[in-house]
């Protein structure tokens, strides 16, 4: 009797304060009800076994039951659960969402309104020693918003909760794992900060310039970041006498994650770049986790005996344009990582390797189910790609206590299907974020940023007469990587990236005047044409002008 | 459509060969006796009617009438000869990224962190009898990253590539690609600091001041922080910690150059800090200056015939190798190029004709000498019994520009055969055409190729771009 009276006050203090919370455009109508039942449902617990028949009770936002033998309440709101299954919420666990966008494209009719000129991705501390791209004392957490389209098209798909970062820059700051629902930031938050984000795209014009740089700056941080440690224990044990160091809030954040209490997700995908990555780690004792992860099967082993996970995009490759007569034939190593990836989350799940699935930058989140069914196809088994998408991720972030399954006292986010969750004709029916029912509305409109993703024919001029080459792109955010092919050599681009503006960097190694050398493409695309300059130590720069072979999909 | 099937087997051909039934099996070094060979030892002559006994990624033996035990491999070489495996001292195959350019010392940055053990090239220089490359750091400042001597495990993982025991090594340079003369001027872009060869020694002896400051630093405070535990520690620099050890002459400096001053400044420099140049890179002017080299201790890698590139490299001369050699200097050729390093031994015997070397001095040029300048003679660079069983099988005298190479060997294991190349060649096409119909490799869309957009020209009426027709 008491618990139902707080209960009352507790909704009556929501009726009252409801003028006052300030109207958002996703959750129009708020509801004071917080109780829900979901009968006679499927229940894939996933913590248990699946019960075929059961309710779900819902209660202040946390699951209050789930059982076949479960009544709902009388107070409850009941959903009729048949023909629909229940799942745990599902969890990306690696995203951009929530946070402001980076290019400087205003978005129309000035919406939004939260901040006057959004800041660009990612946000720079105040006062740091450090330019931007390496601040590590970067939180997610003080930048995150609510609502949106793109966090409706993930809700739209069964999405509850997502971990999200930036992608760019070397140390990218810190992330947070948020609910896709809630009108203020604090309210999204499940977990922050979660981990430190790394990535190995150069910064532009100034040190470091390139890959090779990057890991110096990575280990040179470190380094200062143990000294900076050291010298405030030595200088707070007795600062009388001692010369007071300077205090340092970007070698201040990197102290936890070099005594291994927060962990460090590094965005790699080939072979040769997880391995990079978990050299780094052993170096400096960190406790890794791969994101992005396409070849993280052919390194299994290492994964698993070091205890390492994977964050495993979909996002998974395809061919994106039709072939063209002029265009060199696509190598053979392409044509195998398309297929490969596929596989690669059913071999890891053989070889006990930790793993999640996370979105990976998908532009269009209806292809997240269409490519986990693919990879289901390809030998993972079904329900352990309900486990990469709900338990899996809820343990490498820490948050198993809280989601994750269907248990009594998790948090209430729950995603309901009619029909299997991977089936091509299942829809999602419900989604629970909070305890609370979610509007799902149709997405709107299509894929919101273009992709450099294709086939493109570069002419290069050197000064002795245009060289045609074939470029091979994938763009993941504001990642790119590709190869080229042509006259001038062929290998895969590095230094690559893509700045909001639709500024496109990448190096390539090119045989010029009988030596190898690097050349460094800079470039503005416009009217689906990339036209820059290309720059060869020791020699002129030359030009370049690129156009798709083929359309973009 | 012929020329696209054509070209698509020749890339599947040379494209990717990394993934084969061969990769297991590469770990353990399989006995191989090479009977009946002509030999070129590089150190003891040239041997007829030799054979070359391979154990346990050693030469075991070589001599003649050799015996194996029952389950070694057995090569007939009559006709065929055996040469070291080629070390080229200049290369950049198989890096990710060659130039960290921001800054004009990134004495910081390691080639070793961006390899790529997949990178083709590394095929395509087994098959032209290579076996060791000196991973260099590119020409784009003072002072360069460190570099990485590595041997050409093909299909293994990158950390097996690394030449053990090889000396550690930086890349430096001089002259235009430094101060970027060929880099014009753009309004409001503030040029990197040096534009002239003055500022480039100024560069190398401010960072050899500060290298020799950081070092006493360091070694005030170990002495000091015994007594006193309350000690702040000194920064660590990896800037700086190469260029103490080079101080210490723990680590090699390889030093890209063209002209005869440049090569005399880099000396005497070095002299004043009490250091040693390990090698001049390119040295187009070398043999200006031969005496002045050998006299100081350092090699010259250079190029057989390529010059007039730019404008420091235009006093070039062919004889340049055997001047230098004539001088004492220990002298290789080496490739700066993924193209050229398929063909050193060309470029090796061009010194016969430019010059007049013997065929051992020329031998020399591409096998021991480098071997020499990256610290690794004891291991590689000749026949002799006791060294690693890093040799190549060529159809000819390798100086022939009609032979080629048959087999090359790294520590005894085969890592190219031309007849397992050809043999794999429709198994690979096999597979090209199976992929090609795999669900990820299919265009987005069936049917015809999309129209191109017509090309678009200005009207001169209203300055309205328009289609032209097609």
């Amino acid at each position: 009797m008491p618990k139902v009276r707080s209960r009352l006050i507790v909704g009556l203090l929501a009726l009252t304060l409801a003028p006052f919370i300030p109207n958002s455009n996703t959750n129009a109508q708020r509801s004071a009800i917080d109780t829900y039942a979901i009968t006679n449902a499927r229940i894939v617990t996933v913590s248990g076994p699946v019960i075929e028949r059961g309710t779900v009770v819902i209660r202040n936002g946390l699951i209050a039951a789930a059982g076949a033998n479960v009544n709902a309440p009388p107070d409850a709101r009941v959903i009729d659960g048949n023909g629909l299954t229940v799942y745990p919420g599902l969890i990306d666990a690696y995203t951009d969402l929530a946070l402001p966008e980076a290019s400087p494209a205003p978005s129309p009719g000035g919406g939004g309104g939260f901040f006057a000129a959004p800041p660009p991705r990612p946000v720079g501390g105040p006062n740091s020693t450090q330019p931007v791209g390496l601040q590590p004392e970067v939180m997610v957490e003080d930048v995150i918003r609510p609502g949106g389209n793109e966090i409706e098209s993930a809700r739209n798909i069964g999405i509850t909760t997502a971990l999200t970062s930036p992608r760019t820059g070397i140390w990218m700051g810190q992330s947070a794992l948020i609910n896709l629902s809630g009108d203020t930031p604090q309210a999204m938050i499940v977990r922050s900060p979660v981990a430190m984000h790394v990535g190995f795209t150069p910064l532009r014009g100034t040190y470091p310039g390139s890959l090779m740089g990057v890991f110096a700056t990575l280990r040179q941080m470190m380094l200062d970041a143990q000294r900076y440690r050291d010298s405030m224990q030595i200088y707070e044990r007795n600062p009388r006498g001692i010369r007071r160091p300077d205090t340092d809030r970007s070698l201040a954040a990197l102290v936890p994650v070099i005594e291994g209490r927060m962990p460090v997700v590094m965005l790699v995908n080939s072979e040769r770049e997880i391995t990079r990555a978990l050299d780094l780690a052993s170096e400096f004792k960190l406790r890794l986790i791969v994101a992005g992860g396409r070849e993280s099967d052919r390194v299994a082993e290492r994964l698993a005996k070091q205890n390492v996970p994977v964050l495993l995009s979909l996002n998974l490759p395809r061919r994106t344009t039709a072939a063209l007569p002029e265009a060199d034939p696509e190598p053979l190593r392409v044509l195998r990582e398309r297929v490969e990836a596929q596989q690669t989350a059913g071999k890891l799940a053989k070889a006990g390797v930790r793993f999640a699935f996370q979105s990976g930058s998908l532009t269009d989140m209806s292809e997240l189910m269409v490519n986990a069914r693919r990879v289901i196809e390809n030998g993972l088994p079904a329900a352990d790609a309900v486990r990469a998408f709900t338990i899996w991720p809820a343990q490498i972030l820490g948050v198993e206590s809280q989601l994750g399954s269907i248990e009594a006292g998790k948090i209430a986010n729950l995603t309901v299907t009619r029909g299997d969750l991977f089936d091509r004709n299942s829809r999602v029916a419900h989604v629970f974020i909070d305890g609370r029912p979610v509007d799902l509305r149709p997405a709107a409109g299509g894929p919101s940023r273009s992709s450099l993703s294709g086939t493109w024919i570069v002419n290069v001029n050197l000064g002795q007469g245009d060289k045609a080459i074939t470029l091979n792109l994938q763009q993941e955010g504001d990642r790119l990587a590709g190869a080229i092919s042509g006259p001038l050599g062929a290998g895969e681009i590095s230094n690559a990236s893509v700045a909001g503006g639709g500024e496109v960097r990448f190096t390539v190694v090119f045989n010029v005047e009988g030596q190898t050398k690097e050349a460094s493409f800079a470039g503005r695309l416009a009217n689906n044409e990339i036209r820059g300059s290309v720059t060869i130590v020791g020699a002129a720069p030359g030009t370049f002008t690129a156009t798709r072979s083929g359309q973009p999909n | 459509m012929k020329r696209l099937i054509a070209r698509s087997l020749l890339l599947s051909m040379f494209g990717m060969l990394p993934v084969s039934p061969a990769r297991a099996q590469r770990q353990t070094s399989p006995e191989t006796l090479i009977r009946n060979a002509t030999v070129l030892t590089v150190t003891r002559g040239t041997l007829e009617n030799t054979d070359v006994l391979l154990r346990n990624g050693k030469i075991a033996g070589v001599g003649k009438n050799l015996n194996a035990s029952a389950n070694a491999r057995i090569i007939d070489g009559t006709g065929k000869f055996v040469m070291p495996g080629i070390i080229d001292c200049h290369s950049h195959s198989m890096l990710d990224t060659i130039n960290e350019g921001t800054l004009a010392v990134t004495s910081m940055v390691r080639t070793e962190d961006v390899m790529n053990p997949t990178d083709v090239d590394l095929y395509r220089e087994l098959a032209g009898g290579v076996t060791t490359l000196n991973l260099l750091h590119g020409s784009a400042n003072p002072i360069g990253g460190l570099n990485t001597v590595v041997k050409i495990k093909y299909g293994r993982p990158a950390s097996e590539f690394l030449f053990p025991g090889a000396m550690p090594g930086i890349k430096f340079a001089l002259g235009e690609n430094v101060k970027q003369s060929s880099r014009p001027n753009q309004p409001g872009v503030q040029r990197r600091y040096p534009n002239t060869r003055m500022g480039v020694e100024e560069v190398i002896r401010d960072a050899f001041t500060r290298a020799r400051d950081y070092k006493r630093t360091w070694d005030e405070y170990r002495a000091a922080a015994g007594k006193n535990k309350d000690l702040m520690p000194p920064k660590r620099d990896l800037q700086l910690e190469p260029l103490v050890e080079i101080l210490e002459g723990k680590r090699y400096v390889h030093a890209h150059c063209y002209i005869a001053s440049e090569i005399l400044m880099l000396i005497n420099l070095a002299d004043e800090f009490g250091f040693k140049i390990k090698t001049f890179q390119h040295a187009l002017e070398g043999y200006k200056v031969a005496k002045e080299i050998a006299a100081h201790g350092a090699g010259a890698s250079i190029f057989a015939d390529s010059w007039g590139y730019k404008i420091e490299a235009y006093d070039a001369i062919p004889y340049n190798a055997a001047i230098m050699t004539r001088a004492g200097v220990v002298v290789s050729m080496n490739s700066d190029s993924d193209e050229r390093a398929r063909r050193l031994n060309i470029e090796a015997a061009k010194a016969m004709h430019w010059g007049g070397l013997t065929e051992e001095q020329a031998l020399k040029l591409v096998t021991l000498n480098p071997a020499i300048q990256l610290g690794i003679q004891e291991r590689v660079g000749s026949i002799e019994v006791g060294k690693d069983a890093d040799i190549a099988i060529w159809n000819g005298h390798p100086f022939s520009v009609y032979s080629r190479v048959d087999t090359t060997f790294i520590d005894g294991v085969v890592y190219f055969d031309r007849q397992q190349d050809l043999a794999r060649r429709p198994e690979l096409a096999k597979e090209r055409a199976a992929l090609e119909q795999a669900e990820p490799n299919k265009p987005p869309a069936q049917g015809q190729s999309p129209q191109r957009p017509g090309r678009r020209r200005p009207s001169h009426e209203d300055g309205i771009e328009e289609e032209m027709p097609r």
